[in-house]
């Protein structure tokens, strides 16, 4: 059996038949899309790129298809090629998975919707643009995927778009995404003037790798993976459905930028400037962002804030130099955090809309399967030893510990592990337990299959994922084996130290003892300052730049003033002058001159 | 001196005094100055007949061509400066400067 020709197939296959829901419409009327298509299409899909999967566990086949080529400069090729490798084969199924279950759940969640079916084909073609960009090796194809996604994020952010702050968070989105799409454009630039080739195995690692391609990766990364400095947009997002939330905006989207980072690994290996760089600003990353999140009551806000901290543990990893443990935590996280999301929305529907924790409580004993799967979560989320979590989690922690790095980043990253803790135990204890703080007549149903067999399906996944994968795929570098116990336990101790801090300050809220401000709560809970410090002061500048240079400058002083005006201003001036001297008394000039005349004359006689 | 000596010399000083003391209206100023261009046509179509020389009989077309033409420009200003100030008295003319 030619092993290889059945994964390419199937591999085409997964990917046509998610186009099949979007495409045939378009060709005839009496075909419509309908949600529950949209849905079956993606379990298809799943079911069908499990068998690529397993080839390459059972045999190692990796591939790389290469189709038409754009011959549009002779001397430059740019194939549409395909590869399936590792981690576009693994990340199919996850991502398929994923999708699945969150359509399912979105059938129930949007089923008051009028516009259902728009909405399932923008998610649809979200996960085609994701998918696209997965699997291509090609620069190009990538940044086709990698726009794609840009453009599906700013639709779905701005869904319900009556609402100005959706409008602004969207737009925000792509701003943000647009400073980062400038350093990936700089890289393909820069990478097709000098190597003359985009093709990604075409990436070599050379001794002296110039920092400006990767200067510019990085910058992408940061832009759409939601690093500080272009970090904003993630948490404006959660104005988009929960739906939305939980594919975007936690699985998928967001690590598009990660995965870029992983892609052009072999670029990084030998630049130990660019390898800092994406350690300091990951460790920076995930200690605010867990900052942020200790003091938000949002429900969706603390899940966004997290999703944001785990991103920049993925780029301290990639920062380590360890891409194929940066892709594993991406698989892990991403079942946890989908399953976060659709628990929240299942919360948020049955409470009639409340989002705020401080309004939740007591959830345990109404809504038993939401809250089970949501605390299995938020343990995974922590790194509860042999959930999803911990497998790709410690290894980070551990490989950090015994590493030769900046002891900066490790302590940041370590804080940030605690604050995960804490702001977890926070928002689990808040929602679930104690006594219930929810208006009395609520419609609390949680019956519905269309809720409960998502969840519970990527609950399954979370708690075995982890496991699955680290127990069948051989890692590329050898982990840390040998190591002090106190470094082996580092994330156990720092984690159970959040739990223990966390636990006790929510005893403390049932105290009734007045809180006073200060300063650490003010900045975690205005987000470090950051919007309203960058978002005026940036604009303000550019702007009043822009009006000094093109309006002022070249239309008002150039083109005016030092030209036919100003010209005209001298002329005035000179004839005003000039003119004083010329009174131009016509009769008493001439009245003189027939004077001067006769006297003249007379006196000639 | 003969007599069509003495009408046009005196012809040309009382056209000269009339420009040089009109009053009220910029029309008395062009027909003097007129009447200046037809005293100095007559003079000049008078020399080719005294000194009997006709080669000069072409200066009094040229100057009366050029006289027209500044006939025309007077006539033209006089117009403008009408339709502008609705008049063509003079001591309009002087109070919008500035």
């Amino acid at each position: 059996m030619d092993l290889s020709l059945i994964l390419n197939t199937l591999m085409i296959t997964t990917l046509t038949i998610l186009i099949i829901p979007i495409a045939l419409p378009l060709l005839s009327d009496s075909l419509k899309n309908s949600p529950t298509i949209t849905t079956n299409t993606v379990k298809t899909a799943f079911f069908i790129s499990l068998v690529p999967m397993t080839i390459h566990i059972y045999s190692g086949t990796e591939n790389l298809i290469s189709l038409w080529e754009w011959k549009f400069i002779m001397t430059f090729k740019i194939p549409i090629s395909l590869k399936m490798d590792f981690y576009s084969l693994t990340f199919f199924p996850i991502a398929l998975f994923v999708s699945w279950s969150i359509l399912q759940f979105a059938t129930w969640y949007m089923a008051s919707d009028p516009y259902i079916t728009k909405f399932f084909t923008y998610l649809l073609l979200f996960l085609i643009a994701m998918l696209i960009l997965i699997v291509s090796n090609n620069l190009f194809i990538l940044f086709i995927g990698w726009e794609g996604v840009g453009i599906m994020s700013f639709l779905l952010i701005s869904w319900w778009h009556g609402r100005t702050e959706a409008n602004t968070a969207a737009l925000q989105a792509v701003l943000y995404n647009r400073i980062g799409d400038i350093g990936l454009i700089l890289c393909m630039a820069w990478l097709a003037c000098t190597t003359n080739t985009w093709e990604i195995q075409q990436l070599h690692s050379s001794s002296q790798m110039p920092t400006l391609p990767l200067l510019g990766l990085i910058l992408a990364a940061t832009g759409k993976s939601a690093q500080f400095g272009l970090h904003p947009w993630l948490p404006a997002a959660m104005e988009g459905p929960t739906p939305v939330s939980a594919l975007l905006h936690s699985s998928t989207m967001v690590v598009a930028g990660i995965f870029l980072l992983i892609r052009t690994h072999p670029m990084f290996t030998n630049n130990q400037t660019a390898l800092t760089l994406c350690l300091c600003l990951g460790a920076l990353s995930t200690l605010f962002a867990a900052t942020c999140a200790l003091t938000q009551n949002d429900i969706k806000k603390i899940i966004a804030f997290s999703t944001s901290s785990q991103l920049g543990l993925m780029m301290v990893t990639i920062g380590l130099n360890l891409p194929q443990l940066a892709f594993l935590h991406i698989s892990t996280h991403a079942f946890f955090k989908a399953m976060l999301f659709l628990c929240s929305g299942s919360i948020i529907h049955n409470l009639n809309g409340e989002q705020d924790i401080r309004k939740m409580g007591g959830l345990q004993k109404m809504m038993p399967t939401t809250t089970s799967c949501f605390t299995i979560g938020n343990l995974a989320l922590m790194g509860t030893p042999f959930l999803a979590g911990f497998y790709s989690k410690d290894q980070i922690i551990e490989s950090l510990n015994t590493s030769y790095l900046n002891t900066w980043a490790l302590l940041l990253t370590l804080l940030a592990t605690s604050f995960t803790a804490v702001y977890t135990i926070r928002m689990t204890v808040l929602v679930q337990t104690g006594f219930t703080r929810i208006p009395p007549l609520t419609p609390m149903n949680e019956n519905n299959p269309a809720v409960t067999s998502p969840i519970t399906r990527l609950a399954l996944g979370s708690i075995t994922a982890g496991l699955l994968i680290t127990s069948y795929i051989l890692p590329t570098k050898t982990p840390p084996m040998t190591m002090p116990v106190t470094i082996k336990i580092t994330a156990l101790v720092v984690t159970a130290l959040g739990i223990a801090m966390a636990l006790e300050m929510s005893k403390m809220t049932q105290t009734l003892i007045l809180t006073k401000q200060n300063s650490f709560y003010n900045f975690s809970l205005s987000l470090g300052y950051f919007n309203p410090t960058m978002h005026r002061i940036n604009t303000k500048t550019m702007l009043t730049g822009g009006q000094n240079i093109a309006s002022h400058l070249i239309d008002l002083s150039w083109y005016k003033l030092l030209g036919p005006e100003g010209l005209a201003n001298l002329q005035q001036t000179a004839a005003k002058t000039a003119t004083q001297a010329h009174p131009g008394l016509i009769k008493a000039y001439l009245g003189t001159f027939a004077l001067s005349t006769f006297i003249i004359l007379m006196s000639m006689y | 001196m003969t007599t069509l000596h003495l009408s046009f010399y005196s012809a040309f000083t009382l056209s000269s005094l009339g420009l040089a003391f009109h009053r009220t209206h910029l029309v008395s100023a062009l027909l003097c100055l007129e009447s200046m261009m037809l005293s100095m046509y007559i003079a000049l179509s008078m020399w080719p007949i005294q000194t009997q020389a006709p080669s000069s009989t072409l200066l009094p077309i040229f100057m009366l061509t050029f006289s027209a033409c500044e006939a025309g420009t007077g006539l033209a200003l006089l117009v403008a400066s009408t339709r502008t100030h609705g008049s063509d008295h003079l001591h309009n003319f002087n109070l919008l400067q500035c």
